[in-house]
């Protein structure tokens, strides 16, 4: 994929390693003079030097032939600025900015930027699950947050031990998709019964994940 | 009269524009809260300013909403950085649906970034050049501009 990696420092030089390997094709735009040089020292690719939530710098890199754009300066407004630039003036289809103030995940996805990353953000939300459920052991976002894989392990408190996995009560928007015991792998059929230990694995729309937790624990939902 | 003096402005970035125009229409009567991140900033404000002064950062949500962003009628962004302007200005108009939002750019071409919204630029180049053609009658191209 064509990508343009917009401000940063470490991030930026670690991302930039890490996509090489993957074999993208990168454009790299820096407000650094020193960032710039160092960049052009260890790496073949194109650099160029300026503001890049000017428009005139995002012109001369020729952005609008580019897949996505990462915009990493540690100024949230300027992210913001760099995205909607890309967006709307050079049609680049995919934004992403690193945000240091985890409110503004939501207000850049509402003002047009397609992924807004908060490491506080992303914090907050794997302390919250890991400290109110013990049972849950995976839990994963996909299709841009929009839907959730939960892999929860089966202990002496949930209720549906020994029973059958059509006895379970799902919310809307959400399946079983396999179950594990031990090294094994089985299909999720309605007459399968549950042992403990074992480990299921949903997917569910993330408003659905309490629900479901709340059911193999036994508890009331919130 | 009466109807407009009741009107609640709400300014981010006390500097020369932002607090000049904010003590003037305090004075004046308005509903005024000006958000700077320095307290020092607000001795700009002169001493007959009778409005609020918030300290922190604009583009924080919950600053804006301490500010009274939801029941403001006139929102003024007058920060030092243009990309902080366009920030606070489309936060205002989009997810507070402040109907009138003004916008200091030094950058014209940033105009781009908010075009379709309720958003009015003002740009501090183009007014000096049209003062200097005023002063010198000396004619400026607009469209080499």
């Amino acid at each position: 994929m064509k990508i343009v990696i917009a401000e940063g420092k470490t991030k930026a030089d670690f991302l930039i390693g890490s996509l090489l390997k993957k074999k993208h094709s990168l454009m790299v735009i820096n407000e650094d003079r020193a960032f710039c040089d160092y960049l052009a020292q260890t790496h073949k690719i194109p650099i160029l030097h300026g503001d890049s939530s000017k428009i005139y710098t995002l012109a001369d890199a020729k952005i609008e032939n580019y897949d996505i754009l990462i915009a990493l300066s540690a100024y949230d407004s300027d992210n913001l600025a760099i995205c909607q630039a890309a967006k709307r003036l050079f049609h680049i289809k995919k934004t992403v900015a690193v945000v240091s103030n985890p409110k503004n995940v939501d207000v850049f996805k509402t003002l047009g930027v397609n992924t807004a990353i908060s490491a506080t953000y992303l914090l907050t939300q794997i302390i919250e699950q890991a400290s109110t459920v013990d049972i849950l052991l995976h839990t994963i976002s996909i299709e841009h947050n929009k839907l959730v894989l939960t892999e929860l392990l089966m202990d002496k408190h949930c209720p549906y031990q020994y029973r059958q996995l059509q006895e379970i009560p799902l919310p809307d928007r959400a399946l079983i998709c396999c179950v594990l015991r031990g090294n094994d792998m089985l299909p999720p059929q309605n007459e399968l019964l549950l042992l403990p230990n074992d480990k299921l694995i949903f997917l569910s729309s993330p408003s659905a994940q309490d629900t479901i937790i709340a059911t193999m624990t036994g508890r009331k939902t919130k | 009269m009466f109807g407009t003096k009741n009107k609640s402005i709400l300014i981010a970035g006390c500097g020369r524009l932002g607090g000049s125009i904010a003590g003037s229409l305090s004075e004046q009567g308005y509903k005024v809260t000006v958000i700077d991140p320095d307290k020092e900033a607000f001795r700009k404000l002169p001493p007959a300013f009778s409005g609020f002064q918030i300290i922190g950062d604009a583009t924080d949500l919950d600053t804006l909403v301490k500010a009274g962003i939801k029941d403001t009628d006139i929102l003024m962004a007058t920060a030092d950085r243009d990309n902080v302007n366009l920030m606070i200005a489309q936060i205002g108009n989009v997810i507070y649906e402040v109907k009138q939002v003004y916008i200091r750019l030094y950058d014209m071409e940033k105009q781009q970034l908010v075009e379709g919204l309720h958003i009015y630029p003002i740009f501090p180049a183009k007014l000096s050049i049209q003062e200097f053609e005023r002063l010198s009658t000396i004619d400026i191209k607009e469209e080499l501009l």
